[in-house]
């Protein structure tokens, strides 16, 4: 590898790859799925005893954006759709990050997660690109990287990145508070939208919490360490209902306690919902018996109330059980 | 600062040890840290403790101890008012060592003397009115602080069927308590209270088991939350104490003998529950009196044997120290006299 400048390592931070002609890029293809909103979302104690503000996220991973990036050797990034900023935001500053920063590209995002609701569909777009990006130049990046630059280009994210892993997230700051060592348990969730019209995530105020759910945090985040190492779902289901109840004091969601109700009459381990969006989901143990039964009478149930904009996904479900 | 923090922080936390195939304890080198650390942490965010500022308590127990730790540590100026009855010359020592300003109050009578030094306290804070009282029978702090335990108990074991623990300012069973069963609403909660404490309705008198009970209802014991209450004598009490050493090299304080007592029977008549079992304090404090055979051998009724299980009261009264009571309490508010109530 030749350095035209020496200079450009340390400008370029971590920029080791790139020696600025793009002859080494090719078209490369990121992708990411959406998520349902939160097992968890407060604030936590970091390392050094300061509060972050953290959440576990739900993936969902039959919605996706998919990001396609072409590179170019001049002008800037041509993002379609071209409302997708954040996207290109997050295409350049990778570009920066693997010491490509003269070199622009197209890109392309397709993606069907909604917009609005809580699904995380921006942070996925910004995750897709950033791998996208790392693709075209031949790098798999590493997670924390992938986080840091989706932070920088988005202000905050979440923890789609940790996809497959059950992660204690401060998505202001981009890194992990607590790995909890593993996958979530087996999990079906019926997702229920209860407002239609969306709200932008980005710009909620942030909840302010009183001293006591900041102690409530710190159990709930116990509970949730010790649920994934046992790959319990009912104990998942508690520290979502508890989270869920602390959210509905802050961003409170129409017929929260009515599917709350249902969930609870008809089997569910419990609930959860997006913290700044319009989503709650009834968590169910997928490996439980007669299971099947149960849902659908949960679904009926809900219909009867005129609760009628229902989804099913599975997490960490091997084979098409929802089939 | 952040090096002690560190050593302090660590120190703070229990240990588990399994009793019982269904019975786990906390064990606790000093409870009283979590509580001290907490409600100085608060009172420090919000500008009532300054740096390097004034704290006074009237205690003669542990959370005396962990004052005084942590001012160590912090720089704060500690001043702790205690009773000529009250304090033992180890834990005068320690205490001195760590640089706290000692006041003891005259108690000929051997009661305590909680009304004379509460009165000495109020003298200090009007003298010195930028002096941070703790206050942790009514500081809902105090309560909070045990977010902590009940996040260690979570992580290491769980859903809990049934918790145990000694009552004085009622912080750590009621904090502990309510924070679980926020997540576990069948959460049992039993307390551990000794004769002649007012806490349940004991008419107040000498105690000779320390470190739980109280002469005085404490804000922050919520009875609502407590299912079962069991009254243990000081003889019981020491004869636990000694068994948990003898068989488990746990060494203990006495209110630790007495907790676990209750929650191995309770361990035994429920085999298919999750007990936890809250001990508070290590046994150095207690080497000259509890662990010591021959001042045993001095005590009024010892040797005493150990009853397997305690007698049910139907009708709530005290009982001689070597005696072991329980009640049904079943989650009544405290303004209920149980003396009127029988028990179903």
């Amino acid at each position: 590898m030749i350095w035209k400048n020496p200079a450009a390592l340390s400008e370029a931070g971590s920029g080791v790859l790139g020696i600025g002609d793009g002859s080494r890029l090719q078209v490369g293809v990121g992708r990411a799925m959406g998520h349902h909103g939160e097992l968890l979302q407060g604030v936590f104690e970091g390392e050094d005893g300061r509060l972050l503000r953290g959440l576990v996220t739900l993936p969902l991973d039959r919605q996706q954006s998919l990001a396609t990036f072409w590179p170019r050797d001049q002008g800037e990034i041509r993002a379609r759709p071209p409302d997708r900023k954040k996207a290109a935001r997050a295409a350049a500053l990778t570009l920066a990050h693997l010491g490509f920063s003269r070199m622009a590209g197209d890109l392309t995002i397709e993606s069907d997660i909604p917009v609005g609701h809580g699904y995380g569909s921006s942070t996925a777009d910004v995750i897709a690109t950033i791998q996208a990006v790392g693709s075209a130049a031949g790098v798999a990046l590493r997670r924390s990287t992938i986080c840091r630059l989706a932070i920088t280009a988005e202000g905050a994210s979440d923890a789609i990145a940790h996809h497959d892993q059950a992660v204690l997230f401060a998505h202001r700051e981009g890194k992990i508070i607590e790995h909890f060592g593993g996958e979530l348990p087996p999990l079906i969730v019926i997702g229920i939208q209860t407002d239609f019209s969306p709200v932008d995530t980005l710009t909620l105020p942030p909840a302010h919490y009183d001293h006591q759910e900041i102690e409530q945090f710190r159990v709930l985040r116990g509970l949730l360490y010790r649920a994934v190492r046992q790959q319990d779902p009912v104990l998942i289901g508690r520290v979502a209902s508890m989270s869920a109840h602390i959210s509905q004091r802050h961003l409170p969601k129409p017929r929260f306690d009515q599917v709350a109700q249902l969930a609870n009459t008809y089997g569910a381990c419990g609930v959860q919902v997006a913290h700044s969006g319009t989503l709650i989901g009834a968590l169910f143990d997928a490996d439980q018996r007669g299971i099947g039964t149960h849902i659908a009478r949960f679904v009926r149930a809900l219909e009867r109330n005129s609760l009628h904009r229902i989804t099913a996904f599975t997490v960490n479900v091997d084979g098409g059980i929802l089939s | 600062m952040k090096i002690q923090r560190d050593f302090l922080t660590a120190y703070e936390l229990p240990r588990p040890a399994r009793l019982a195939s269904n019975l786990y304890a906390a064990c606790f080198p000093l409870m009283k840290l979590l509580p001290a650390r907490y409600i100085l942490e608060r009172a420090k965010a919000d500008g009532k403790l300054l740096r390097c500022g004034k704290v006074a308590e009237t205690t003669s127990g542990t959370l005396g101890l962990a004052l005084a730790m942590l001012s160590a540590t912090e720089g704060f100026k500690l001043t702790l008012i205690s009773a000529t009855s009250l304090m033992d010359e180890p834990l005068m020592s320690r205490l001195r060592n760590l640089g706290t300003h000692i006041e003891i109050i005259e108690d000929p009578v051997g009661s305590g003397a909680q009304r004379e030094r509460l009165t000495r306290l109020q003298a200090i804070l009007e003298e010195q009115p930028d002096t941070f009282w703790p206050r942790q029978y009514d500081n809902p702090d105090n309560r909070l602080a045990y977010g902590k335990l009940a996040e260690w108990i979570t992580r290491a074991f769980g859903q809990v069927d049934c918790l145990v623990g000694c009552v004085g300012s009622g912080g750590s069973l009621c904090g502990t308590g309510e924070f679980l069963r926020d997540l576990f609403p069948d959460l049992i909660l039993i307390a551990v209270d000794t004769h002649h404490s007012v806490l349940f309705g004991h008419e107040p008198g000498p105690r000779l088991l320390r470190g739980l009970g109280n002469s005085l209802l404490p804000a922050n014991l919520h009875h609502d939350l407590i299912d079962e209450v069991h009254w243990v004598g000081a003889l019981p009490a020491f004869a636990s104490t000694l068994q948990l050493y003898r068989e488990h090299a746990l060494f203990m304080g006495p209110t630790s003998g007495a907790a676990t007592l209750v929650a191995n029977w309770y361990a035994r008549a429920h085999p298919d529950a999750k007990i936890v079992v809250i001990l508070p304090d290590e046994g150095h404090r207690y080497q000259h009196t509890i662990h010591d055979r021959a001042w045993l051998a001095q005590q009024e009724g010892w040797p005493v044997r150990l009853p397997d299980a305690p007698v049910t009261l139907e009708r709530i009264t005290e009982r001689s120290e070597s005696e072991w009571t329980r009640f049904a309490w079943a989650r009544m508010p405290r303004k209920t006299d149980r003396r009127d109530i029988d028990s179903s």
